[in-house]
C-alpha cells in the first residue's frame, strides 16, 4: 500500500470510531446503543483487518493477538463511556489485562507481571475504595428515573472531545501505520529468541545503568505515601449547604439503605 | 510475532480514548481513570518502541512510567476523596469557581 493509501485508511477508520464513541456516550439514550454497537465493532473489524496486514507470523499468534486489541479497545471504550464509576473501574482491569497479554507477546514478561501487580491490583483496589468512600446518598440520586446521577449521565461537549481526539488519533495513526525506516538495533542484543529470560536480562539493566533512577523511583514513591498521609489526614471543612450524613442515619444504624453499584 | 507499528498503533488508540474520556466525563474518578487508560497506551508505545530497536530501554522505562501511575494514582485519589468530603459531590463542575 502507498502512504496516502495508509493514510487515507487510517482517517476513515478514525471517523467511524467517532461516530461510534460518541453515540456511545452516556445521556444519549438506549436507542442509540445498537447503532453505536455495529459501527465500533465495524472500526474494530476494519483496524484488526490493518493490524492483520501489518502482522508476521503464525496464524494462532494472529488470533491471539486480535482478540486481545478487540478486548482492550471495547473496554477503553467502555471505561470512557460507562455511567457508573465502578463498571468503568471494572471495565479499566479488562483493558489492563488485555494490554498485558499484548505486551506479553511483545515479550516483556517481567513489564507484564508488574502491571498485574501493581494496576489490576494495587492502583484499582486504591480506585474501589475511593469509589466506595465518595459514595452518594440515595437522596441525590436522579429523582425521575432512579438512575445515574446527573452529572456521571450527561457527557460534556461529547461531539467537540469526539472530534478532536479522533483528529489527533488519525494524525498520529496515520504517522505510525507508514512503513518504518530502518533502525539502528545495537543495544542490548535481542529481545527474545535466546537463553537467558527477560526479566534476568532486564534486572541486570535496572540495577546497572539505571541504578540511581531506581533509587530515585523508591525515593519519590516514599514523597507520594506522605504526602498522600498528610492530605487524607488534614480535616477539611464541608461547604455550607452541605454537612455529611444529614440526609441518612449513621453506618450501622437501621434505616440505613446503600444504594447498589 | 507482534509488530512494533500494531503495538503503537493500538497504543494510540487508547490514548486519544483517554484524552476524549478525560474531556468528556464530569466524574472526578472517571477523569482519573481516564488518564490510566492514557497511562496503558504510553506503556504499550514504549514496549513497541524496545521492540522496534531491539532492546530493554522502552521496558525500563514502562517500569518508571508504572511507579509514576501508582504515584498519580495515589495523590490524585487523596485529592479526589478531599474535594468530595468538601463540597459532597464528585461533578468537575462544581469546581468550576477555579476557572477565574
Amino acid at each position: 500500500m502507498t502512504p496516502t493509501a495508509i493514510t487515507n485508511i487510517v482517517y476513515g477508520l478514525a471517523a467511524l470510531g467517532a461516530i461510534a464513541v460518541y453515540l456511545a456516550m452516556p445521556g444519549a439514550g438506549p436507542r442509540r446503543k445498537t447503532p453505536a454497537v455495529l459501527i465500533g465493532l465495524a472500526a474494530v473489524a476494519w483496524l484488526l483487518m490493518l493490524l492483520a496486514r501489518m502482522s508476521r507470523g503464525s496464524a494462532g499468534d494472529a488470533v491471539i493477538f486480535s482478540i486481545l486489541t478487540l478486548l482492550s479497545l471495547v473496554g477503553s471504550v467502555r471505561v470512557v463511556t460507562h455511567p457508573r464509576p465502578v463498571y468503568s473501574a471494572l471495565y479499566f482491569v479488562l483493558v489492563a489485562l488485555a494490554s498485558v497479554g499484548l505486551i506479553v507477546m511483545a515479550g516483556a514478561e517481567f513489564l507484564g507481571a508488574a502491571l498485574v501487580i501493581v494496576y489490576a491490583g494495587a492502583i484499582l483496589v486504591t480506585y474501589v475504595f475511593v469509589i466506595m468512600l465518595a459514595q452518594q446518598s440515595p437522596a441525590a440520586q436522579d429523582a425521575v428515573s432512579g438512575g445515574p446521577l446527573d452529572y456521571d449521565g450527561v457527557a460534556r461537549e461529547p461531539a467537540l472531545a469526539t472530534v478532536a481526539g479522533f483528529t489527533l488519533m488519525a494524525a498520529v495513526g496515520s504517522l505510525i501505520a507508514r512503513p518504518l525506516p530502518e533502525v539502528e538495533t545495537a543495544g542490548d542484543a535481542a529481545q527474545a529468541g535466546d537463553a537467558i529470560g527477560n526479566t534476568v536480562r532486564l534486572g541486570a539493566v535496572l540495577l546497572t545503568r539505571y541504578a540511581v533512577a531506581v533509587e530515585l523511583a523508591g525515593v519519590l514513591l516514599l514523597v507520594a505515601i506522605i504526602g498522600a498521609i498528610a492530605m487524607a489526614r488534614r480535616p477539611v471543612e464541608p461547604e455550607p449547604g452541605w454537612s455529611p450524613g444529614s440526609e441518612e442515619p449513621p453506618a450501622g444504624e437501621i434505616g440505613r439503605t446503600v444504594r447498589p453499584f | 510475532m507482534v509488530t512494533p507499528q500494531s503495538l503503537m498503533l493500538i497504543g494510540a488508540v487508547l490514548f486519544f480514548l483517554g484524552v476524549i474520556g478525560f474531556l468528556t466525563r464530569r466524574n472526578l474518578i472517571i477523569m482519573f481513570l481516564s488518564t490510566e487508560v492514557m497511562f496503558q497506551g504510553v506503556l504499550l508505545n514504549l514496549v513497541g518502541m524496545g521492540l522496534l530497536h531491539r532492546n530493554l530501554e522502552g521496558q525500563v522505562f514502562g517500569l518508571f512510567v508504572l511507579v509514576i501511575a501508582a504515584v498519580e494514582a495515589g495523590l490524585g485519589l487523596a485529592i479526589v476523596v478531599m474535594l468530595f468530603r468538601r463540597k459532597g459531590t464528585l461533578d468537575a463542575e462544581a469546581w468550576s469557581a477555579l476557572q477565574g
